[in-house]
Protein backbone atom coordinates (compact mmCIF):
# COMPACT_ATOMS: atom_id res chain seq x y z
CA UNK A 1 0.00 0.00 0.00
CA UNK A 2 2.69 2.51 1.07
CA UNK A 3 6.35 2.08 0.10
CA UNK A 4 8.98 4.59 1.11
CA UNK A 5 12.59 4.34 -0.02
CA UNK A 6 15.46 6.56 1.05
CA UNK A 7 13.20 9.46 2.03
CA UNK A 8 15.17 12.62 2.72
CA UNK A 9 13.60 15.94 3.62
CA UNK A 10 15.15 19.23 4.63
CA UNK A 11 13.13 22.25 5.74
CA UNK A 12 14.15 25.43 3.88
CA UNK A 13 16.60 27.40 5.98
CA UNK A 14 17.64 24.42 8.09
CA UNK A 15 21.29 23.37 8.22
CA UNK A 16 20.64 19.70 7.69
CA UNK A 17 17.87 17.30 6.73
CA UNK A 18 15.12 16.39 9.21
CA UNK A 19 14.59 13.01 7.53
CA UNK A 20 17.80 11.20 6.67
CA UNK A 21 16.95 8.36 4.32
CA UNK A 22 13.92 6.53 5.68
CA UNK A 23 12.95 3.13 4.29
CA UNK A 24 9.69 1.51 5.31
CA UNK A 25 6.53 0.03 3.92
CA UNK A 26 2.99 -0.34 5.23
CA UNK A 27 0.76 -3.15 4.04
CA UNK A 28 -2.97 -2.78 3.40
CA UNK A 29 -4.89 -3.29 6.62
CA UNK A 30 -1.83 -2.74 8.80
CA UNK A 31 -1.34 -0.28 11.65
CA UNK A 32 2.21 0.96 11.43
CA UNK A 33 3.69 3.26 14.04
CA UNK A 34 6.57 5.66 14.28
CA UNK A 35 7.73 5.73 17.86
CA UNK A 36 10.17 8.42 18.82
CA UNK A 37 10.79 11.51 20.89
CA UNK A 38 9.64 15.01 19.93
CA UNK A 39 11.63 16.43 17.05
CA UNK A 40 12.69 13.03 15.72
CA UNK A 41 10.94 13.56 12.38
CA UNK A 42 7.74 11.55 12.96
CA UNK A 43 5.30 14.27 11.93
CA UNK A 44 7.55 15.45 9.10
CA UNK A 45 7.47 11.97 7.57
CA UNK A 46 3.67 11.97 7.76
CA UNK A 47 3.47 15.44 6.24
CA UNK A 48 5.47 14.25 3.24
CA UNK A 49 3.09 11.33 2.85
CA UNK A 50 -0.02 13.46 2.98
CA UNK A 51 1.53 15.93 0.54
CA UNK A 52 1.77 18.98 2.76
CA UNK A 53 5.54 19.04 2.35
CA UNK A 54 7.07 19.01 -1.08
CA UNK A 55 10.68 18.98 -2.21
CA UNK A 56 11.60 15.67 -0.66
CA UNK A 57 14.14 13.25 -2.11
CA UNK A 58 13.64 9.52 -2.45
CA UNK A 59 10.79 7.36 -3.58
CA UNK A 60 7.28 7.36 -2.13
CA UNK A 61 4.71 5.05 -3.72
CA UNK A 62 1.07 4.76 -2.77
CA UNK A 63 -0.66 1.74 -4.30
CA UNK A 64 2.28 1.40 -6.69
CA UNK A 65 1.94 4.95 -7.97
CA UNK A 66 4.47 7.65 -7.25
CA UNK A 67 3.13 10.14 -4.72
CA UNK A 68 3.90 13.08 -7.02
CA UNK A 69 1.72 11.55 -9.73
CA UNK A 70 -1.36 11.50 -7.51
CA UNK A 71 -3.72 14.41 -8.14
CA UNK A 72 -6.43 15.75 -5.82
CA UNK A 73 -8.15 12.36 -5.83
CA UNK A 74 -5.42 11.26 -3.39
CA UNK A 75 -7.05 13.40 -0.71
CA UNK A 76 -10.33 11.52 -1.14
CA UNK A 77 -8.47 8.34 -0.19
CA UNK A 78 -6.70 9.66 2.90
CA UNK A 79 -7.79 10.98 6.26
CA UNK A 80 -5.56 12.97 8.58
CA UNK A 81 -5.90 13.27 12.34
CA UNK A 82 -3.69 16.19 13.32
CA UNK A 83 -1.64 16.32 16.50
CA UNK A 84 -3.37 19.46 17.79
CA UNK A 85 -7.02 20.45 17.61
CA UNK A 86 -7.64 22.68 14.61
CA UNK A 87 -11.21 23.86 14.15
CA UNK A 88 -13.14 27.06 13.57
CA UNK A 89 -13.91 28.06 17.15
CA UNK A 90 -16.92 30.20 16.24
CA UNK A 91 -18.60 27.33 14.39
CA UNK A 92 -20.33 24.42 16.09
CA UNK A 93 -18.82 20.96 16.02
CA UNK A 94 -21.40 19.90 13.46
CA UNK A 95 -20.76 22.94 11.26
CA UNK A 96 -17.03 22.23 11.35
CA UNK A 97 -17.57 18.62 10.36
CA UNK A 98 -20.05 19.43 7.62
CA UNK A 99 -17.86 22.15 6.14
CA UNK A 100 -15.04 19.72 5.45
CA UNK A 101 -17.45 16.93 4.49
CA UNK A 102 -18.64 19.13 1.62
CA UNK A 103 -15.28 18.70 -0.13
CA UNK A 104 -15.74 14.93 -0.55
CA UNK A 105 -18.00 13.00 -2.93
CA UNK A 106 -21.29 11.93 -1.36
CA UNK A 107 -21.19 8.14 -1.75
CA UNK A 108 -19.10 6.94 1.20
CA UNK A 109 -19.61 9.64 3.81
CA UNK A 110 -20.61 8.65 7.34
CA UNK A 111 -23.62 10.20 9.01
CA UNK A 112 -22.37 13.09 11.14
CA UNK A 113 -24.74 12.41 14.06
CA UNK A 114 -23.48 8.82 14.26
CA UNK A 115 -19.89 10.03 14.28
CA UNK A 116 -20.57 12.44 17.14
CA UNK A 117 -22.26 9.64 19.04
CA UNK A 118 -19.34 7.32 18.39
CA UNK A 119 -17.01 9.63 20.33
CA UNK A 120 -19.61 10.70 22.93
CA UNK A 121 -19.95 14.22 21.57
CA UNK A 122 -23.63 14.01 20.62
CA UNK A 123 -24.64 16.54 23.30
CA UNK A 124 -22.00 19.02 22.12
CA UNK A 125 -22.42 18.80 18.36
CA UNK A 126 -24.53 21.97 18.15
CA UNK A 127 -22.33 23.98 20.50
CA UNK A 128 -19.54 26.28 19.32
CA UNK A 129 -16.16 24.58 19.38
CA UNK A 130 -14.81 27.42 21.53
CA UNK A 131 -16.78 25.84 24.40
CA UNK A 132 -15.12 22.42 23.93
CA UNK A 133 -12.33 21.04 26.12
CA UNK A 134 -9.08 19.98 24.46
CA UNK A 135 -10.12 16.34 24.67
CA UNK A 136 -13.42 17.09 22.94
CA UNK A 137 -11.62 18.98 20.18
CA UNK A 138 -9.26 16.02 19.71
CA UNK A 139 -12.24 13.68 19.36
CA UNK A 140 -13.65 16.07 16.78
CA UNK A 141 -10.27 15.87 14.99
CA UNK A 142 -10.64 12.11 14.95
CA UNK A 143 -14.12 11.97 13.45
CA UNK A 144 -13.23 14.63 10.88
CA UNK A 145 -10.37 12.40 9.71
CA UNK A 146 -12.60 9.37 9.20
CA UNK A 147 -15.89 10.97 8.09
CA UNK A 148 -15.33 10.32 4.36
CA UNK A 149 -14.37 6.66 4.93
CA UNK A 150 -10.78 6.94 3.63
CA UNK A 151 -8.62 3.89 2.80
CA UNK A 152 -5.47 5.33 4.36
CA UNK A 153 -5.37 7.12 7.69
CA UNK A 154 -2.65 9.20 9.25
CA UNK A 155 -2.90 9.85 12.97
CA UNK A 156 -0.38 12.13 14.61
CA UNK A 157 -0.29 11.47 18.36
CA UNK A 158 -3.94 10.30 18.35
CA UNK A 159 -4.29 10.02 22.13
CA UNK A 160 -2.64 13.32 23.08
CA UNK A 161 -4.86 15.44 25.30
CA UNK A 162 -7.33 12.64 25.98
CA UNK A 163 -8.24 11.23 29.39
CA UNK A 164 -7.50 7.50 29.83
CA UNK A 165 -11.10 6.45 29.11
CA UNK A 166 -11.33 8.39 25.86
CA UNK A 167 -7.77 7.45 24.89
CA UNK A 168 -8.80 3.81 25.24
CA UNK A 169 -11.93 4.40 23.14
CA UNK A 170 -9.97 6.11 20.38
CA UNK A 171 -7.45 3.25 20.33
CA UNK A 172 -10.37 0.83 20.06
CA UNK A 173 -11.83 2.83 17.15
CA UNK A 174 -8.46 2.72 15.41
CA UNK A 175 -8.39 -1.06 15.82
CA UNK A 176 -11.93 -1.23 14.41
CA UNK A 177 -10.75 0.74 11.39
CA UNK A 178 -7.92 -1.75 10.89
CA UNK A 179 -10.48 -4.57 11.01
CA UNK A 180 -12.36 -2.79 8.23
CA UNK A 181 -9.18 -3.05 6.11
CA UNK A 182 -7.93 0.50 6.53
CA UNK A 183 -4.21 1.17 6.29
CA UNK A 184 -3.13 3.25 9.25
CA UNK A 185 0.07 5.19 9.93
CA UNK A 186 0.38 6.41 13.50
CA UNK A 187 3.07 8.57 15.06
CA UNK A 188 3.39 8.63 18.78
CA UNK A 189 5.77 9.07 21.63
CA UNK A 190 3.42 7.05 23.82
CA UNK A 191 4.73 3.53 24.31
CA UNK A 192 1.32 2.45 25.53
CA UNK A 193 -0.43 3.65 22.35
CA UNK A 194 2.17 2.01 20.10
CA UNK A 195 2.05 -1.22 22.04
CA UNK A 196 -1.73 -1.25 22.18
CA UNK A 197 -2.57 -0.73 18.53
CA UNK A 198 0.41 -1.11 16.20
CA UNK A 199 1.10 -4.24 14.17
CA UNK A 200 4.64 -2.99 13.62
CA UNK A 201 6.59 -0.06 14.96
CA UNK A 202 9.69 1.75 13.82
CA UNK A 203 11.92 3.59 16.25
CA UNK A 204 12.82 6.96 14.81
CA UNK A 205 15.58 9.10 16.27
CA UNK A 206 17.16 12.20 14.71
CA UNK A 207 15.51 11.53 11.36
CA UNK A 208 16.68 7.93 11.07
CA UNK A 209 14.85 4.64 11.54
CA UNK A 210 16.77 2.58 14.02
CA UNK A 211 14.69 -0.57 14.24
CA UNK A 212 11.41 -1.94 12.86
CA UNK A 213 9.51 -4.94 14.19
CA UNK A 214 6.29 -6.03 15.87
CA UNK A 215 5.89 -4.77 19.46
CA UNK A 216 5.70 -8.41 20.62
CA UNK A 217 9.01 -9.36 18.98
CA UNK A 218 10.73 -6.25 20.26
CA UNK A 219 9.57 -6.81 23.80
CA UNK A 220 10.48 -10.48 23.86
CA UNK A 221 13.82 -10.18 22.08
CA UNK A 222 15.00 -7.43 24.42
CA UNK A 223 13.49 -8.97 27.52
CA UNK A 224 14.22 -12.18 29.37
CA UNK A 225 12.39 -15.38 28.43
CA UNK A 226 11.42 -16.10 31.99
CA UNK A 227 8.65 -15.63 34.53
CA UNK A 228 8.78 -14.33 38.04
CA UNK A 229 6.46 -15.93 40.58
CA UNK A 230 5.51 -13.96 43.71
CA UNK A 231 3.95 -15.85 46.60
CA UNK A 232 1.93 -14.35 49.42
CA UNK A 233 4.38 -13.94 52.24
CA UNK A 234 7.04 -12.39 50.06
CA UNK A 235 8.82 -15.35 48.45
CA UNK A 236 9.80 -14.65 44.83
CA UNK A 237 11.56 -16.81 42.28
CA UNK A 238 12.39 -16.68 38.60
CA UNK A 239 11.95 -19.60 36.16
CA UNK A 240 12.82 -19.97 32.46
CA UNK A 241 9.80 -19.97 30.11
CA UNK A 242 11.13 -23.00 28.27
CA UNK A 243 9.33 -26.17 29.45
CA UNK A 244 7.76 -24.20 32.28
CA UNK A 245 4.80 -26.59 32.53
CA UNK A 246 7.07 -29.58 33.25
CA UNK A 247 9.70 -27.73 35.30
CA UNK A 248 9.69 -29.56 38.71
CA UNK A 249 11.21 -26.55 40.59
CA UNK A 250 8.44 -24.30 39.26
CA UNK A 251 5.71 -26.83 40.08
CA UNK A 252 7.14 -27.30 43.58
CA UNK A 253 7.42 -23.58 44.16
CA UNK A 254 3.83 -22.76 43.30
CA UNK A 255 2.69 -25.42 45.77
CA UNK A 256 4.61 -23.73 48.62
CA UNK A 257 2.03 -21.02 49.13
CA UNK A 258 -0.71 -18.94 47.57
CA UNK A 259 0.44 -17.45 44.26
CA UNK A 260 0.14 -13.67 44.35
CA UNK A 261 1.44 -12.92 40.87
CA UNK A 262 3.14 -14.54 37.88
CA UNK A 263 4.59 -12.20 35.30
CA UNK A 264 6.81 -12.51 32.27
CA UNK A 265 10.08 -10.62 32.11
CA UNK A 266 9.66 -9.22 28.62
CA UNK A 267 10.85 -5.64 28.23
CA UNK A 268 8.44 -2.76 27.76
CA UNK A 269 8.63 -0.93 24.45
CA UNK A 270 10.05 2.06 26.26
CA UNK A 271 12.85 -0.05 27.73
CA UNK A 272 13.60 -1.47 24.30
CA UNK A 273 13.61 2.02 22.84
CA UNK A 274 16.06 3.27 25.44
CA UNK A 275 18.33 0.25 25.03
CA UNK A 276 18.35 0.49 21.23
CA UNK A 277 18.62 4.24 20.83
CA UNK A 278 20.21 5.34 24.07
CA UNK A 279 17.50 8.00 24.31
CA UNK A 280 14.34 8.43 26.28
CA UNK A 281 10.94 8.86 24.60
CA UNK A 282 10.43 12.08 26.54
CA UNK A 283 13.64 13.49 25.10
CA UNK A 284 12.96 16.94 23.58
CA UNK B 1 -19.17 25.00 -7.37
CA UNK B 2 -20.83 23.46 -4.29
CA UNK B 3 -17.45 23.42 -2.52
CA UNK B 4 -16.78 27.05 -3.40
CA UNK B 5 -20.19 28.24 -2.18
CA UNK B 6 -19.94 26.20 1.02
CA UNK B 7 -16.67 27.85 1.95
CA UNK B 8 -17.86 31.32 0.96
CA UNK B 9 -21.00 30.82 3.05
CA UNK B 10 -18.87 29.69 6.00
CA UNK B 11 -16.83 32.89 5.74
CA UNK B 12 -20.00 34.92 6.20
CA UNK B 13 -20.95 32.85 9.25
CA UNK B 14 -17.50 33.53 10.71
CA UNK B 15 -17.82 37.25 10.01
CA UNK B 16 -21.27 37.54 11.59
CA UNK B 17 -20.19 35.61 14.70
CA UNK B 18 -17.14 37.82 15.30
CA UNK B 19 -18.15 41.23 16.68
CA UNK B 20 -14.94 42.94 15.55
CA UNK B 21 -15.34 41.72 11.97
CA UNK B 22 -19.08 42.35 11.91
CA UNK B 23 -18.58 45.98 12.86
CA UNK B 24 -16.50 46.51 9.71
CA UNK B 25 -19.57 45.81 7.58
CA UNK B 26 -20.84 49.33 8.31
CA UNK B 27 -17.77 50.95 6.75
CA UNK B 28 -19.26 51.28 3.22
CA UNK B 29 -22.48 52.75 4.64
CA UNK B 30 -20.44 55.46 6.36
CA UNK B 31 -18.54 56.05 3.13
CA UNK B 32 -21.78 56.38 1.12
CA UNK B 33 -23.20 58.82 3.67
CA UNK B 34 -20.06 60.98 3.55
CA UNK B 35 -19.99 61.01 -0.24
CA UNK B 36 -23.69 61.89 -0.55
CA UNK B 37 -24.16 64.30 2.33
CA UNK B 38 -20.78 65.61 3.50
CA UNK B 39 -18.63 66.13 0.40
CA UNK B 40 -21.00 68.18 -1.85
CA UNK B 41 -21.61 70.92 0.76
CA UNK B 42 -17.87 71.09 1.39
CA UNK B 43 -17.15 71.57 -2.30
CA UNK B 44 -19.86 74.21 -2.49
CA UNK B 45 -18.50 76.11 0.46
CA UNK B 46 -14.77 75.86 -0.28
CA UNK B 47 -13.96 76.58 -3.95
CA UNK B 48 -10.28 75.72 -3.51
CA UNK B 49 -11.26 72.06 -3.03
CA UNK B 50 -12.72 71.73 -6.53
CA UNK B 51 -9.39 70.89 -8.26
CA UNK B 52 -9.07 68.05 -5.77
CA UNK B 53 -12.49 66.52 -6.20
CA UNK B 54 -10.96 63.43 -7.82
CA UNK B 55 -9.11 62.92 -4.54
CA UNK B 56 -12.40 62.59 -2.67
CA UNK B 57 -13.40 59.83 -5.06
CA UNK B 58 -10.00 58.17 -4.88
CA UNK B 59 -10.18 57.99 -1.09
CA UNK B 60 -13.82 56.87 -1.16
CA UNK B 61 -13.16 54.08 -3.67
CA UNK B 62 -10.07 52.79 -1.87
CA UNK B 63 -11.74 52.93 1.54
CA UNK B 64 -14.64 51.01 0.02
CA UNK B 65 -12.24 48.16 -0.67
CA UNK B 66 -10.83 48.23 2.87
CA UNK B 67 -13.81 46.48 4.45
CA UNK B 68 -13.15 43.15 2.77
CA UNK B 69 -9.37 43.73 2.82
CA UNK B 70 -9.52 43.76 6.61
CA UNK B 71 -12.18 41.09 7.03
CA UNK B 72 -10.58 38.61 4.62
CA UNK B 73 -7.13 39.24 6.06
CA UNK B 74 -8.35 38.53 9.58
CA UNK B 75 -10.34 35.43 8.61
CA UNK B 76 -7.25 33.97 6.97
CA UNK B 77 -4.97 34.92 9.88
CA UNK B 78 -7.37 33.25 12.32
CA UNK B 79 -7.39 30.19 10.11
CA UNK B 80 -3.60 30.06 10.18
CA UNK B 81 -3.34 30.78 13.89
CA UNK B 82 -5.87 28.09 14.79
CA UNK B 83 -4.14 25.71 12.30
CA UNK B 84 -7.41 25.11 10.43
CA UNK B 85 -5.43 26.07 7.32
CA UNK B 86 -3.63 22.72 7.56
CA UNK B 87 -6.92 20.89 7.08
CA UNK B 88 -7.41 22.61 3.71
CA UNK B 89 -4.07 21.13 2.70
CA UNK B 90 -5.41 17.58 3.00
CA UNK B 91 -8.88 17.82 1.48
CA UNK B 92 -9.75 17.34 -2.20
CA UNK B 93 -9.99 21.06 -2.84
CA UNK B 94 -7.41 22.46 -5.24
CA UNK B 95 -5.49 25.52 -4.12
CA UNK B 96 -7.07 27.46 -6.99
CA UNK B 97 -10.57 26.46 -5.81
CA UNK B 98 -9.58 27.54 -2.32
CA UNK B 99 -8.43 30.98 -3.49
CA UNK B 100 -11.50 31.44 -5.69
CA UNK B 101 -13.86 30.38 -2.89
CA UNK B 102 -12.23 32.77 -0.46
CA UNK B 103 -12.13 35.81 -2.75
CA UNK B 104 -14.73 35.57 -5.50
CA UNK B 105 -17.66 36.70 -3.34
CA UNK B 106 -15.72 39.43 -1.45
CA UNK B 107 -14.35 40.65 -4.81
CA UNK B 108 -17.80 40.79 -6.39
CA UNK B 109 -19.24 42.43 -3.28
CA UNK B 110 -16.55 45.10 -3.44
CA UNK B 111 -17.25 45.63 -7.13
CA UNK B 112 -20.92 46.15 -6.30
CA UNK B 113 -20.05 48.54 -3.46
CA UNK B 114 -17.86 50.54 -5.85
CA UNK B 115 -20.61 50.58 -8.48
CA UNK B 116 -23.10 51.85 -5.90
CA UNK B 117 -20.64 54.47 -4.67
CA UNK B 118 -19.77 55.74 -8.14
CA UNK B 119 -23.42 55.80 -9.23
CA UNK B 120 -24.79 57.56 -6.16
CA UNK B 121 -22.04 60.16 -5.82
CA UNK B 122 -23.05 63.53 -7.21
CA UNK B 123 -19.75 65.36 -7.09
CA UNK B 124 -18.86 64.71 -10.74
CA UNK B 125 -20.18 63.10 -13.91
CA UNK B 126 -18.69 59.72 -14.75
CA UNK B 127 -19.27 57.60 -17.84
CA UNK B 128 -20.69 54.10 -17.47
CA UNK B 129 -17.53 52.57 -18.95
CA UNK B 130 -15.35 54.46 -16.46
CA UNK B 131 -17.54 53.39 -13.56
CA UNK B 132 -17.37 49.74 -14.61
CA UNK B 133 -13.61 49.74 -15.23
CA UNK B 134 -12.81 51.54 -11.97
CA UNK B 135 -15.13 49.30 -9.95
CA UNK B 136 -13.69 46.05 -11.25
CA UNK B 137 -10.10 47.33 -11.10
CA UNK B 138 -10.21 48.78 -7.58
CA UNK B 139 -11.82 45.65 -6.13
CA UNK B 140 -8.69 43.69 -7.07
CA UNK B 141 -7.04 45.36 -4.07
CA UNK B 142 -9.00 42.95 -1.84
CA UNK B 143 -7.40 39.60 -2.82
CA UNK B 144 -3.95 41.09 -3.38
CA UNK B 145 -3.99 42.83 0.01
CA UNK B 146 -5.31 39.86 2.02
CA UNK B 147 -3.03 37.33 0.33
CA UNK B 148 0.01 39.60 0.65
CA UNK B 149 -0.52 40.22 4.38
CA UNK B 150 -1.13 36.52 4.96
CA UNK B 151 2.03 35.62 3.07
CA UNK B 152 4.14 37.38 5.70
CA UNK B 153 2.32 37.20 9.03
CA UNK B 154 2.02 34.33 11.49
CA UNK B 155 -0.55 35.63 13.98
CA UNK B 156 -3.19 38.25 14.69
CA UNK B 157 -0.79 40.67 16.42
CA UNK B 158 1.56 40.72 13.44
CA UNK B 159 -1.49 40.94 11.24
CA UNK B 160 -2.68 44.17 12.87
CA UNK B 161 0.74 45.75 12.34
CA UNK B 162 0.89 44.74 8.69
CA UNK B 163 -2.70 45.84 8.10
CA UNK B 164 -1.73 49.33 9.24
CA UNK B 165 1.34 49.28 7.00
CA UNK B 166 -0.64 48.03 3.99
CA UNK B 167 -3.33 50.67 4.59
CA UNK B 168 -0.62 53.27 4.16
CA UNK B 169 0.85 51.51 1.14
CA UNK B 170 -2.41 51.58 -0.79
CA UNK B 171 -2.77 55.30 -0.15
CA UNK B 172 0.82 56.36 -0.90
CA UNK B 173 0.11 57.01 -4.63
CA UNK B 174 -2.15 59.90 -3.56
CA UNK B 175 1.15 61.78 -3.35
CA UNK B 176 1.25 61.67 -7.17
CA UNK B 177 -1.48 64.36 -7.17
CA UNK B 178 0.90 66.79 -5.48
CA UNK B 179 4.10 66.35 -7.49
CA UNK B 180 5.13 67.88 -10.84
CA UNK B 181 3.64 66.18 -13.89
CA UNK B 182 6.90 64.50 -14.93
CA UNK B 183 7.18 62.66 -11.58
CA UNK B 184 3.57 61.45 -11.40
CA UNK B 185 4.17 57.96 -12.77
CA UNK B 186 7.08 57.30 -10.45
CA UNK B 187 4.31 56.16 -8.12
CA UNK B 188 3.43 53.52 -10.71
CA UNK B 189 5.36 50.98 -8.65
CA UNK B 190 2.30 50.97 -6.38
CA UNK B 191 -0.59 49.15 -8.06
CA UNK B 192 -3.22 51.50 -6.63
CA UNK B 193 -1.55 54.38 -8.50
CA UNK B 194 -3.20 53.13 -11.71
CA UNK B 195 -6.59 53.03 -10.03
CA UNK B 196 -6.12 56.59 -8.80
CA UNK B 197 -5.00 57.84 -12.21
CA UNK B 198 -7.96 56.13 -13.86
CA UNK B 199 -10.32 57.87 -11.40
CA UNK B 200 -8.58 61.20 -11.99
CA UNK B 201 -9.03 60.86 -15.75
CA UNK B 202 -12.63 59.75 -15.32
CA UNK B 203 -13.48 62.87 -13.30
CA UNK B 204 -12.08 65.00 -16.15
CA UNK B 205 -13.93 63.02 -18.82
CA UNK B 206 -10.63 61.75 -20.21
CA UNK B 207 -10.17 58.14 -21.37
CA UNK B 208 -9.42 55.67 -18.55
CA UNK B 209 -8.70 52.62 -20.73
CA UNK B 210 -4.90 52.85 -20.70
CA UNK B 211 -4.56 53.33 -16.94
CA UNK B 212 -7.14 50.64 -16.31
CA UNK B 213 -5.32 48.20 -18.63
CA UNK B 214 -1.96 48.82 -16.93
CA UNK B 215 -3.72 48.49 -13.56
CA UNK B 216 -5.41 45.19 -14.46
CA UNK B 217 -2.13 43.70 -15.73
CA UNK B 218 -0.24 44.95 -12.66
CA UNK B 219 -2.84 43.62 -10.22
CA UNK B 220 -3.17 40.26 -11.97
CA UNK B 221 0.60 39.71 -12.05
CA UNK B 222 0.80 40.70 -8.38
CA UNK B 223 -2.12 38.42 -7.59
CA UNK B 224 -0.33 35.52 -9.27
CA UNK B 225 2.88 36.21 -7.32
CA UNK B 226 1.25 36.60 -3.89
CA UNK B 227 -0.98 33.58 -4.51
CA UNK B 228 2.09 31.42 -5.10
CA UNK B 229 3.78 32.67 -1.93
CA UNK B 230 0.56 32.34 0.06
CA UNK B 231 -0.04 28.75 -1.07
CA UNK B 232 3.51 27.79 -0.10
CA UNK B 233 3.12 29.22 3.39
CA UNK B 234 -0.52 28.96 4.40
CA UNK B 235 -1.15 25.21 4.45
CA UNK B 236 2.13 23.87 5.86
Amino acid sequence: MIQVENLVFQYPGNDGPTLKGLDFSIAKGEIFGFLGPSGAGKSTAQKVLYKILEGYKGQVNIDGKNLSEWNNSYFERIGVGFELPNHYLKLTGKENLELFAAFYPNGKKHNSAELFEMVDLQDAMDKPVETYSKGMKMRLNFIRAIQHDPDILFFDEPTTGLDPVNAHKIKQHILDLKNQGKTIFVTTHSMETADGICDRVSFIVDGKLVLTDTPRNLKSSYGKEAVTVDLKGGKTEEFPLKDLGVNPQFLDFIKQGEVKRIHTLEATLEEVFIRVTGKSLDHE
Amino acid sequence: MKKILKLAFTDFKLIFRDPSLKSFLVLPVIMFALIIWAVPPLLEKYDFLIPYLSLFLVVAVIENTQMFCFINTMVLIDEKESEVAKVYGVVPLSKLEYIVSRFLIPYLFTVVLNLILLFIQNICELSLVSILLISFLAALVVPVYALAVNSVVQNRMQGMVYVKAFNMLVLIPIAAFFVPEKFVHLFGIFPTHWVFQAIDNATQNLPVGLFAAVGFIFFLVLLWVVTRIFIRKHFA
